[in-house]
């Protein structure tokens, strides 16, 4: 089995503001050690605070890493510069975020369009993004502005926009975390469906224990390292 | 490419974006319509330069010319006319006119075609080189008008009767004189003789005219110099019309900088939208580079959408600008019949070059810093308050600021000035803003003012007010000097101030008509009037060349008009020296033209009159009030010492409303005057002054629409903070009718604040202009602030409440989610 992501001995220090004035450096992740296989899921918990977000930027190659090794798709992410870490993601990374961050003046379609047209993809990008949207159930209110949808809808948008590009990789940051308990477990379903039927890696960050349990894997992240959690299943 | 158009249309519907297009859209358009007119002005003032001075090569003066200039041109080969031209009253039956006559020879015009025509009802047509028969006069067809005289009939001139056979409708020669109040006539130069106009006193002005090829004309002109008598002056065509044509520019320009007023306005409300579009854009940012997208692409990205977008603003701006502009040439052919070329398409471009400019400058590096956005924002869900605009300010806004001055003014100290002067004009608004809005809201602790605690966020307030004070205050400047200033200027002259001045009044006539004014009761002087050249100051001679102002120059060049006269002239003021009285003899100047030419008190000036030397020594000075509308003398001589001299007499006198049939009494019975009559050209200037003035305060409609602009700018930006704040009260329990109260009351405090300040800033503003430009009395105008008041709380609060009233239709709990 391909590895998505490798990381060994990963560090990440930030300067906070002290009460003395002076700037303090705080450890947020001490020796983090993880490897992610292609087409399975990975859940990462925590408390607040506990630094799950960091290290999902991390491995997005959203920011780069203190001290350790990280690969992404075998290539070290300390070793490329900004554009060259957004050019490996385009196309092949996807993201859900908490609060969906669609781009408000757009429609449903055309918030799904977007990573299409962003990307190096030909052929038909409106069927394509019709499809991704018919996959959620909401192909009826593709021509709407996102912000006349509920939060639940939102996030299924957000889901077809994260999927239509057929990445191989999806980061998803407390997905349900804005939504009701019953909305959220449907976006859950929906989200390990799609994962399932396009043969996705997914990282899942969130608070949610019942969400991790249903990942093949799931770590907690404590005092800046990572641990396995046992399954229940 | 589709992507970025596709891109393009759907940021179209961000309100910012349709904000950062009207306020391209707006500069543009103001800097095109004042562009091509200015413009079209310019070049017909270009273009007239070589027709007004009527041939290649003119001779001019004063005096007759001598006759070996004319054997000078046969000579080299040049073609020749000859033209004398005078003012002079012409009579048709009871009814009089002042005209200006124009005698020509043959040959006439050298350059363009007459056109007219022998019906006034028919379109004038090129009259192929015909000049008027002996006996026959041809005029404008104002003359028709105004005497109500119709075709063929018959007219009299000095002593002399003509047939008035067509009406000329182009002089090619004519120029453009806004203030030639007397319509044209043209004669047969052979005819002028015996009309008896001329005597060796009489103002006229004696031209040659001369064309040929260059050679010729260079050979011309090196001979003539040679020989020009002092009187004499050589034009050609490198220096016809300078002057007025540097005046018409300058003015152009200045207009044109009047108008980038409107401009920089627009560029607050650019820099206020591309703030608030960057809040907007951040996210997007954020999720875009999450999603793999590079830095350079997002770059290219949003610098093809705002170049787009002032491209198509530019271009926009440029079409709309060219129909006002054409809406206003038409309108300024009604008033005054000037001949305007086509425009050129300079205009056009400098509007499109400001809009890329405009957005380069003050949108682009704000979203500049989108690039700087950190994906990791996105998962943090904090987006950090952007730097200040400090370092952009100096950076890149004042540059743009400062390029977009120099375009318009295309001379870089006027732009450096300009610059400055717009700094430091803002920055006086500024402060004095914040140091009302700072005493209201001290003042807002005070139980009884605390309906004035709104105020206290001045910060926000601040901007408000000095944007919408600025453009307030250049609207109701423009209003007070077109109204208040002239009309005080017109009460400053009494009711029964002269209404006529009449000139060219022969020396042997003195008695009869002196007699004739006893007959109608009139209480006049009649003062002589001796032309002479200043040719010696202290027995050193001096010329033009002596002098670098042109002002000087003009006045060696011409000759003064002295008179000798007892009594000490009423609308004077005594500076030094003493008046006439049996002991003093000597002469006495006015202020002004010491200063110009460099003499004073005890100094003594030698005249040139008519070929007689004459000194003596100054020992008085007067300051002179030229717009007393009496007769005014630069100098003058003790009483009684000049008259041995040829000379004319002119006078000024009050005719009564009442006996409009007193002037054309007197000139049938004295042929020769001339009577000017200044109420008319008073009214003529005054109209013209309006004119202009309207003009240019259209120019300054576009600060006040930008003013609106900046203003809706200002609150869109700030539409998040009320947001919140609005949801607070809500969810406190304000009730909707208590909200909108609060924003009404906050806007028409602010609007009326702005007002009170732009008011009073053009009170104290018209008032030092009108002191230092038109010598006025001080006068306090409480109305303007009333104006300013009422205007601006009204227009505030109007446009605040368009913007803001959305939000209170939301929910409370839908603002709180957002």
């Amino acid at each position: 089995m391909e590895t998505v992501i490798a990381v060994s001995h990963l560090q990440k220090q930030v300067l906070a503001a002290a009460a003395n004035n002076n700037k303090e450096t705080l450890n947020i992740l001490a020796d983090i050690n993880l490897s992610i296989v292609a087409g399975t899921s990975v859940a990462i918990t925590g408390t607040s605070g506990s630094g799950k977000s960091t290290l999902l930027g991390l491995l997005a190659g959203l920011d780069v890493p203190s001290a350790g090794r990280l690969a992404l798709f075998r290539q070290d992410l300390t070793k490329l510069s900004e554009d060259q870490r957004a050019a490996l993601r385009l196309g092949k990374v996807g993201f859900v975020f908490q609060s969906f961050h669609l781009l408000e003046h757009l429609t449903a379609l055309e918030n799904v369009l977007l990573p299409l047209e962003l990307g190096k993809h030909s052929g038909d990008l409106k069927q394509v993004a019709l499809a991704a949207l018919e996959q959620v159930g909401l192909v009826a209110r593709a021509q709407q502005l996102v912000t006349k949808l509920s939060g639940g809808e939102q996030q299924r948008v957000a889901l077809a926009r994260a999927f239509v590009t057929q990445p191989k990789l999806l980061f998803a940051d407390e997905p349900t975390g804005n939504l009701d308990r019953h909305t959220g477990q449907e976006v859950a379903a929906l989200l390990f469906r799609l994962q399932r039927d396009h043969q996705t890696t997914l990282v899942l960050v969130t608070h949610d224990e019942s969400l991790a349990a249903q990942c093949d894997a799931w770590y907690r992240l404590m005092e800046g390292r990572l641990q396995r959690q046992e399954q229940a299943a | 490419m589709r992507v970025y158009w596709r891109q393009w249309i759907r940021r179209w519907r961000l309100p910012e974006m349709r904000l950062l297009f009207l306020a391209l859209w707006i500069s543009a358009l103001a800097v095109a319509a004042v562009g091509f007119f200015t413009d079209r002005v310019e070049s017909a003032m270009e273009r007239q330069a070589s027709q007004v001075l009527g041939g290649d090569l003119v001779v001019s003066s004063s005096r007759p010319l001598p006759d070996n200039y004319r054997q000078l041109a046969t000579q080299v080969g040049a073609n020749m006319a000859e033209v004398i031209s005078f003012r002079s009253m012409l009579s048709f039956g009871e009814a009089t006119q002042l005209v200006q006559v124009k005698a020509v020879s043959t040959h006439y015009p050298l350059i363009g075609q007459l056109q007219g025509s022998k019906d006034l009802n028919t379109v004038g047509l090129s009259l192929n080189g015909q000049l008027p028969a002996s006996g026959q006069v041809w005029a404008e067809p104002r003359l028709f008008d105004a005497l109500q005289v119709p075709m063929n009939a018959t007219v009299v001139l000095g002593k002399s009767q003509f047939a008035l056979t067509t009406a000329v409708t182009k002089d090619p020669s004519q120029g453009i004189n806004f203030f030639q109040i007397a319509p044209q006539v043209i004669i047969p130069l052979a005819d002028l003789p015996a009309t008896g106009l001329l005597s060796p006193a009489s103002r006229a002005e004696f031209s040659l005219l001369f064309t040929g090829s260059d050679r010729a004309i260079r050979e011309l002109k090196a001979n003539l110099e040679t020989k020009l008598a002092p009187t004499e002056r050589i034009r050609s065509l490198q220096e016809g019309a300078q002057n007025v044509q540097q005046a018409l520019q300058r003015a152009g320009r200045f207009i044109g900088l009047a108008a980038l007023l409107s401009v920089v306005l627009a560029g607050a409300a650019i820099v206020l939208t591309a703030a608030s579009l960057v809040r907007h854009e951040t996210r997007s940012v954020a999720v875009l580079k999450a999603f793999g997208l590079a830095r350079r692409r997002i770059l290219v990205d949003y610098l093809g959408n705002l170049w787009l977008l002032a491209l198509i603003a530019g271009v926009l701006g440029a079409m709309v600008g060219f129909f006002l502009q054409a809406l206003l040439a038409y309108w300024l052919v009604q008033v005054v019949a000037i001949d305007l070329p086509a425009a050129s398409w300079t205009s056009a471009w400098v509007s499109i070059v400001t809009a890329l400019v405009m957005v380069t400058g003050f949108a682009l590096p704000a979203l500049l810093r989108l690039l700087d956005t950190s994906p990791m924002q996105i998962l943090q869900g904090s987006f950090p308050r952007q730097k200040s605009l400090a370092n952009w300010l100096i950076l890149s806004i004042l540059p743009a600021i400062f390029i977009l001055l120099w375009i318009q003014a295309r001379e870089l100290r006027l732009a450096v000035w300009v610059f400055f002067g717009l700094i430091a004009a803002v920055l006086l608004f500024w402060w004095i803003s914040k140091l009302v809005l700072n005493g209201l809201a001290r003042l807002s602790t005070r139980p009884a003012w605390q309906w004035l605690a709104l105020m206290r966020q001045s910060r926000r307030s601040l901007l408000l007010v000095v944007v919408f004070a600025i453009g307030l205050f250049t609207l109701l400047l423009l209003t007070a000097l077109r109204t208040d200033l002239i009309n005080r200027w017109q009460a400053s002259v009494p009711a029964d101030a002269p209404n006529y001045f009449l000139i060219n009044i022969q020396a042997n006539e003195q008695a009869k008509l002196e007699q004739f004014f006893q007959q109608k009761q009139l209480q006049t002087t009649l003062y002589p009037m001796i032309r002479g050249r200043l040719v010696e100051i202290n027995q050193q001679p001096v010329t033009s060349d002596d002098y670098p102002k042109a002002e000087a120059k003009r006045m060696l060049e011409r000759e003064f008009n002295l008179s000798s006269f007892a009594n000490f002239p009423e609308s004077n003021k005594l500076l030094a020296g003493k008046w006439f009285d049996t002991q003093t003899q000597g002469f006495s100047i006015e202020k002004g033209i010491g200063e110009t030419l460099g003499f004073n008190l005890g100094d003594s000036l030698t005249f040139d009159i008519a070929g007689q030397r004459f000194t003596e020594t100054i020992t008085s000075v007067r300051e002179v009030r030229w717009d007393s509308m009496q007769p005014n003398f630069f100098v003058i001589a003790a009483p009684g010492t000049l008259l041995d001299k040829p000379y004319t007499l002119i006078t000024s006198l009050h005719v009564p409303t009442a006996k409009p049939e007193l002037i054309p009494q007197m000139i049938r019975q004295f042929p020769s005057i001339t009577a000017i009559d200044t109420s008319a050209i008073l009214g003529q200037v005054r109209s013209l002054v309006e004119q202009a003035t309207l003009a240019v305060q259209g120019v300054f409609a576009f600060t006040l629409v930008t003013g609106l602009l900046v203003l809706w700018s200002a609150l869109q930006a700030q539409k998040p903070e009320r947001q919140r704040e609005l949801a607070v009260l809500k969810s406190l329990g304000a009730s909707s009718q208590l909200l909108r109260q609060r924003i009404w009351r906050e806007f028409l405090l602010l609007g009326g604040l702005a007002g009170v300040l732009a008011g009073s800033l053009t009170m104290l503003a018209a008032n030092l202009l009108g002191y230092y430009l038109f010598d006025l009395a001080l006068s306090l105008n409480p109305w303007l602030i009333l104006l300013g008041a009422l205007v601006g709380a009204v227009l505030v609060a109007s446009v605040a409440w368009l913007n803001l009233r959305s939000l209170l239709r939301v929910a409370p709990m839908a603002l709180l989610k957002t």
